[in-house]
């Protein structure tokens, strides 16, 4: 129950900041961090907890967002029932390409191909189906109403990601905790020899897929009801897919607090380039992608690993 | 007793909670600072990086050339000179960016906001400025479902894409008419987003009831650096018109191609052509661009203050496009509202611009009338590559001379 505590008090107090903080550029900061840390923790079930690093993350992002979108925009749902949809749909997508990849041993880099093109595959679909709105995209209705899962202010839409956060939080934390967590980590550090022991791979590595899909999924239900629209590119395109998995690698792949870390780090590190170089376009971006391969290069672990090694070396030095 | 394990576990939980509170005060909270003295902020915001930054840095120039121009001519006169401040914004090319741009101008207490160039870009941004009831004018964005959701904040200056689209069906029945109807069938080649697909679907559905054959319809990616085949296409097609929807780089490589293969319809028509009326593509491809018709956003040519801006920022080495002069111009609206509204509160500005019939402007416009926060005279030109210059054709009102229809090479 310890780690609960943390992801508890975390919740109270994110839960307590409109409260305090009335800026909408301080609360829009920190929905995007969220988001960002829901896509990270997304991909940190699959990529951090199970080693099965996918580049096409955009699949079940764009899956959720587009059934969310489609089923609102086309079929008139209210966005509280389409939201379970969108979820079972990023799910039904990863069982689907799991069952695709994994029973034919495809890991490592090819994992990570074969996901890059079904994310561009499906970035084609849309742009090619009408329900789909096609290339023009799809824009769900202005309707500033909780019964809509639209809010008029943005404490609205801080309640949302974070239960949305939180969840990703639980499964982080029931990964570490529990004995499926443990076969997902036996899987990801030594394959064959978590079969030997016993484990089933296929099954492990399916249901991962499966949990991340929903969580990936959930946060592309976010991003249609935060933005109210969608195209094929912002869906299915590659920007979502670095994203997801940035946050994690940044903060600690195969933590629970890595992604939370790292989307915030991200986040904070982006604004900083941005308001230091706002005259001189591009030099942000510039900067913002030196730092990150310092990152990537020195703490390769990710943030959590170097409090880690901290740790490691003080207990060292007690000793 | 505290267990070892559980102790260092309480420890790690501080620092993390410790990092995160760091990164928010990183994040700060300043309070909102809308002055009532001094210059009066405006956020120019639009995708000066990202895969829209040509157009976004062209977009800033022309909001940038108009800022200084007023404060040059002494600021706006009615709240005692006061200087514009230009906020610069850039929205990467997404969506989401561009609300964070705005939630931050907001808290930089800008009067008002001018953008977001792309239309995806520009619904986010209308509706996050919404909140605030900052006034935001729409520079380009010609998606219509922008001035549709009823947002008291949001004007726009220029045309959206319906009237573009029903006036360029129209301009082209009439041209043909007029030349005796030398085309009757049409061949469609469109970039798959949303600005081609929606042209594309909407002239299959118009032109048959105007007497007119879609051949066929075709659909490219983009990138697309290889125009070939569908070249070849339309060549054993053989339409009498050839109507491209799509960007700069695939408009262009297409018309070359069709030169090379030396396939030479009776006209190639567009409609909000990526290259066409560019003169950075009469500049750069002049044996290919002569005789390219295209229905676009253009200044009315007979007006003086036109001409002055092109010669103005031809002298900057940066060509004439639509980006800059509608930035120019919707910055001017904007400083004609605050004049008008003599405050920089936002509700004011906002009524000024609500009931803003301003006619100072060198577009074919007429005085502005908003309607739903879209401007009700805004109509695009005719325009047709000639001698290596862009002529405006039709209307007459406006036309320098006729069109040539059709075309022969």
């Amino acid at each position: 129950m310890r780690g609960l505590a943390g992801i508890a008090a975390f919740a109270v107090a994110i839960a307590l900041m409109p409260a305090f903080v009335t800026s909408g550029y301080a609360l829009n900061a920190m929905i995007m961090t969220l988001y960002a840390a829901l896509l990270g923790q997304a991909w940190n079930v699959l990529g951090g907890f199970g080693g099965q690093f996918s580049f096409g993350h955009a699949l079940f992002f764009g899956t959720g967002a587009y059934t969310m979108a489609v089923l609102q925009v086309n079929f008139g749902w209210n966005a509280w029932a389409a939201l379970p949809a969108a979820l079972a749909a990023g799910g039904a997508i990863g069982a689907a390409i799991g069952a695709l990849t994994f029973r034919y041993g495809l890991r490592g880099s090819y994992f990570a191909l074969v996901t890059l093109a079904f994310a561009e595959v499906f970035r084609i679909l849309a742009n090619t189906f009408q329900f789909t709105g096609a290339g023009v995209g799809l824009m769900v209705p202005l309707s500033e109403r909780a019964a809509d899962m639209q809010f008029a202010t943005r404490a609205g839409y801080l309640y949302l990601i974070l239960a949305l956060v939180l969840v990703g939080f639980l499964v982080s934390w029931w990964l570490k905790h529990s004995r499926y967590g443990a076969w997902l980590q036996a899987v990801r550090d030594n394959e064959e020899s978590a079969a030997a022991l016993g484990v089933d791979v296929l099954r492990v590595k399916l249901q991962a897929i499966v949990v991340s899909g929903v969580l990936m999924a959930a946060g592309g239900a976010f991003y249609v009801q935060y933005l109210h629209y969608i195209d094929p590119h912002i869906a299915y395109g590659p920007a979502v897919s670095v994203e997801a998995l940035l946050a994690p690698i940044i903060g600690g792949m195969g933590t629970v607090w890595g992604p939370l870390l790292g989307a915030a780090l991200l986040h904070v590190l982006g604004e900083t380039t941005r308001n230091l170089m706002g005259d001189a376009p591009g030099i942000n971006l510039a900067v913002y992608g030196i730092v990150l391969v310092l990152m990537v290069s020195f703490l390769p672990r990710g943030v959590m690993g170097l409090l880690g090694t901290r740790r490691a070396a003080r207990a060292a030095g007690d000793a | 007793m505290i267990h070892p394990a559980r102790r260092t576990h309480r420890r790690r939980f501080l620092k993390h909670s410790a990092a995160l509170a760091a990164s928010a005060g990183a994040l700060g909270f300043p309070a909102i600072a809308r002055a009532q003295s001094g210059p009066i902020k405006v956020g120019v915001l639009h995708p000066v990086t990202g895969f829209l930054a040509y157009s976004g840095n062209l977009s800033r120039l022309g909001a940038r050339i108009a800022i200084d121009e007023i404060n040059a001519s002494g600021g706006i006169k009615s709240l005692g000179g006061a200087k514009l401040e230009a906020m610069l914004g850039d929205a990467q090319s997404k969506p989401e960016v561009g609300v964070a741009e705005v939630e931050k101008m907001n808290q930089a207490g800008v009067s008002a906001i001018v953008g977001a160039y792309a239309s995806s870009i520009c619904l986010a941004t209308t509706q996050a400025a919404a909140k605030y009831n900052i006034p935001h004018v729409v520079d380009v964005g010609v998606a219509d479902q922008i001035v549709e959701r009823g947002l008291k904040n949001t004007f726009r200056f220029g045309p959206g894409y319906k009237v573009i689209t029903q006036d360029a069906i129209n301009y082209f029945h009439i041209m043909n008419t007029l030349a005796r109807k030398p085309a009757r069938t049409v061949m469609i080649i469109h970039e798959e987003s949303l600005f081609g697909t929606g042209t594309a679907s909407l002239l299959s559905r118009e032109l048959p009831g105007l007497g007119y054959e879609v051949k066929e319809v075709i659909k490219h990616a983009n990138p697309t650096r290889d125009f070939n085949n569908v070249v070849l296409r339309i060549k054993a097609v053989n339409p009498d018109v050839v109507i491209p929807a799509n960007y700069y780089n695939e408009y262009a490589l297409l018309v070359r191609t069709m030169k090379q293969q030396n396939v030479q319809p009776k006209a190639i028509f567009s409609v909000l052509g990526g290259a066409a009326s560019s003169f950075k593509f009469v500049k750069e491809f002049p044996d290919v661009a002569n005789g390219v018709i295209d229905v676009n956003h253009w200044y009315n040519p007979q007006d003086k203050r036109a001409v002055a801006l092109r010669k103005k920022v031809e002298g900057m080495k940066e060509f004439y496009t639509y980006e800059v002069f509608l930035n120019y111009q919707a910055v001017y609206l904007l400083a004609d509202a605050i004049s008008r509204a003599r405050s920089r509160d936002r509700d004011a500005i906002v009524s000024a611009l609500a009931g803003s019939t301003w006619g100072g402007h060198f577009m074919p416009y007429g005085p502005t009338r908003f309607v739903n926060g879209q401007n009700q005279g805004a109509r695009p030109l005719v325009l047709q590559v000639l001698q290596n210059d862009i002529k405006v054709v039709l209307p007459n009102t406006y036309a320098q001379t006729d069109p040539v229809f059709p075309w022969k090479a």
